[in-house]
């Protein structure tokens, strides 16, 4: 056990450093507003991530080894209550969806081979490395070994990504459409659509689970409730609702939620500067999904989001005596660095990563949300085999 | 009766006084409104706003209530050929805003009023002369803590009709060599920066519009447009501006042109010259993106940057 004047200590100096953040950077007026925002939404969505450890790739083990459901429950809440929330904002921003029209900033993106190629490859990167982005940015927070190689490889997968963007996107990805479901069945109809799909697969998730054996009920006493807010694993379908929400604030507020923008964006940074990343990605401006650019200012709100997201995990994660690093093998770093480069590749391919295109793209109604989830889970489920047959091969 | 009130309205703009009336006569004599102004008038019927911003997303995240977007990129040009919006189309933007005859049409946007001028510029050269910019845009509204709204006003259609005849506010290639080479008696205007202006860039970092020379016209004066606006983002006094365009040769004697990289930039200073100022003033909107791709046109490159060379 981590000694008390640690194991609160460190999380107490991190809040510190968090809130002279936000407040610093909202004396800066208009201009330091949005950044703010940004940091504290990062933080809250750091926390409901280590708290609820909403991670797409282990939650989708879960179910398909143990059986166990819940975590794919929260990201199928998570996907329906953003999507509620983003259908009432559209209707304020664009009342009538029937036009040539999208929302703006939304993670409405193309469709084409590329994607289906890039998803796959993420889902490979998330079953090598063991998870995916915002789940590795959560983790490193855990103690992950593999997670800060993760992060290196897939900054490195970044840079690949630029490099293959240009021929890709003249034989494939400028075929890409755009298909926005409001755009033919309008908002109540795409709304309905989405939902219910989500029940069919939440129906079908629990179907195929086996129900865990019911946890004895505790009466709830305020050591109970400090209990289950700080050490306890969060309820499924608590995260899912909290998540939908964060999402929903983040884009009204600011953008939609993304984690990979500004790793994007330092690493095309670096290889320009470096002259090895072409200057001009073709199509890129007129492409929506985490759009990668060259970075003009230090602080960024993509930026202070993952910094937030780190920061409050930390907190979190610390508190509940979670941070429980363990000794770095050969195995760790070849793992990260390789699932990690494929994550990276995947994500700027498919112009985005689990959160910027799934889940953002998923809640504002994008056929390339469904495209990802459905190419990203036959990624996670052919390594799964493949890494079986080497396990029965090696027995 | 309809164009009866046209008539009056060139006539008006041209020598910088409105007579149309309405309810808001108070700064009807004036290109711009103050934020104040807007603040109070919001809830008239006969004021209609818009915004031109050029970030994407800003107009829908928070707008001066009531306000209608304007995608510059979309609604003022045609998407196909490399022009401005038609009559018909802008028509039918400020049919469907509900602008009659009789409304104040009031601009504003981001990046100190810079689209914004640019729209202002459009809506003239199609009739609504009498066109106004918020004074100090989207940034004062915000630094003065003014209301913001998120929803997405629908208005009863009206049934303007603009004239088919474009208003002579533009310059087009032709005229520009018929000054540069055929000597008329016109100044030309370069709003942008030192650096571009003496060749030394082709443009600004990031942007993707290009000419494939670098400098300017022959015989233009340099006149950076962000030097005619305030830190909070209003234009600097009349008087101001005349002193310091003055200082450059540009005293409203002699007819002018204004141009940039792509025509936008410079309807900021085409606004300062014509709408506040008061001069015969055209904006070149092919600007350097059409002057300095153009082939066998004269140039002066102070610097002597050479494309492509290493």
């Amino acid at each position: 056990m981590t000694a008390p004047a640690i194991r609160f200590g460190l999380p107490a100096i991190i809040l510190v450093a968090l809130s002279w953040g936000v407040l610093s950077l909202n004396t800066q007026g208009v201009a330091g507003r949005p950044l703010a925002f940004s940091l504290l939404l990062g933080a809250a969505f750091g926390a409901v991530l280590q708290r609820s450890r909403f991670c797409f790739y282990c939650n989708f083990r879960d179910l398909i080894e143990r059986r166990e459901a819940s975590g794919v429950l929260a990201i199928l809440v998570a996907l329906a209550v953003g999507a509620i929330g983003y259908t009432a904002v559209f209707g304020a921003w664009l009342p009538t969806p029937a036009t040539d029209r999208l929302p703006p900033t939304a993670h409405i993106g193309p469709v084409s081979i590329t994607l289906v190629i890039a998803a796959f490859a993420f889902g490979i990167g998330m079953a090598v490395s063991g998870s995916c982005l915002s789940a590795h940015f959560y983790r490193l927070a855990e103690g992950s070994v593999i997670s800060p190689f993760a992060i290196l490889g897939a900054a490195i997968g970044f840079g690949i990504g630029f490099l293959t963007w240009n021929p890709l996107f003249l034989t494939i990805t400028s075929n890409a459409f755009i298909f926005w479901l409001p755009h033919h069945v309008g908002y109540d109809g795409g709304l309905l659509l989405t939902l219910a799909v989500l029940a069919g697969l939440a129906a079908l998730t629990l179907w195929w689970a086996r129900a865990p054996n019911p946890a004895a009920a505790v009466p709830l006493s305020l050591r109970e409730a400090v209990e289950r807010i700080f050490i306890v694993r969060w309820p499924a379908v608590t995260a899912g609702i909290l998540i939908g929400a964060i999402s929903t604030v983040a884009y009204f507020r600011v953008a939609p939620l993304g984690v990979t923008a500004e790793l994007g964006s330092i690493a095309r940074t670096l290889g320009t500067d470096w002259n090895i990343v072409p200057s001009s990605l073709f199509g890129l401006d007129g492409l929506r999904g985490c759009a990668t650019i060259i970075k003009e200012a230090l602080l960024s709100n993509n930026g202070l989001f993952v910094i937030g997201l780190i920061a409050a995990s930390f907190v979190t994660s610390i508190l509940a005596g979670q941070f429980q690093p363990r000794r770095i093998t050969g195995k760790d770093v070849v793992r990260g660095l390789l699932g990690g480069l494929l994550l990276g590749w995947g994500a700027m391919t498919a112009l985005g990563c689990t959160v910027g295109v799934l889940l953002s793209g998923i809640h504002a109604g994008s056929l390339s949300g469904w495209i990802f989830l459905v190419a990203m889970s036959v990624g996670i489920l052919v390594s799964l085999q493949v890494a079986r047959l080497f396990a029965r091969r090696l027995v | 009766m309809n164009n009866f009130s046209k008539h009056v309205a060139a006539l008006a703009a041209t020598v910088a006084v409105a007579v149309v009336p309405t309810m808001v006569m108070a700064q009807d004599d004036n290109p711009l409104v103050t934020v104040d102004w807007l603040a109070e008038n919001l809830s008239d019927p006969n004021v209609r706003v818009f915004e031109v911003s050029v970030d994407t997303g800003v107009y829908e995240r928070g707008h001066i209530p009531g306000a209608v977007n304007l995608a510059w990129h979309t609604d003022l040009v045609d998407t196909v050929r490399r022009d401005i919006v038609s009559s018909e189309g802008l028509e039918a933007i400020l049919q469907q805003a509900g602008v009659t005859e009789d409304t104040t049409v009031v601009l504003y946007g981001d990046n100190n009023n810079w689209f914004a001028a640019w729209g202002a510029w459009v809506f003239d050269i199609h009739g609504i002369h009498d066109v106004k910019l918020l004074d100090g845009g989207r940034k004062l509204w915000e630094a003065e803590g003014l209301p913001l709204d998120t929803a997405t006003p629908e208005y009863a259609a009206s049934t303007i009709d603009l004239p088919d005849e474009a208003a002579p506010l533009r310059a087009r290639l032709t005229d520009v060599l018929d000054v540069v080479e055929g000597g008329a008696n016109v100044s030309l205007v370069d709003i942008r920066g030192p650096k571009e202006f003496s060749g030394e860039i082709f443009a600004p970092e990031g942007v993707q519009e290009l000419s494939v020379r670098a400098g300017h016209i022959p015989g233009a004066v340099n006149f950076p447009w962000g030097g005619a606006v305030n830190e909070n983002g209003t234009f600097k006094s009349a008087e101001e501006l005349k002193a310091a365009f003055a200082a450059i040769g540009i005293d409203g004697s002699k007819p002018i042109i204004t141009y940039c990289r792509i025509g936008e930039r410079s309807s900021h200073t085409w606004f300062v010259l014509n709408r506040i100022l008061g001069y015969d003033v055209r904006n070149y909107d092919g600007s350097w993106t059409e002057y300095g791709n153009a082939v066998g046109v004269p140039i002066e490159n102070p610097t002597g940057t050479v494309w492509g060379r290493i």
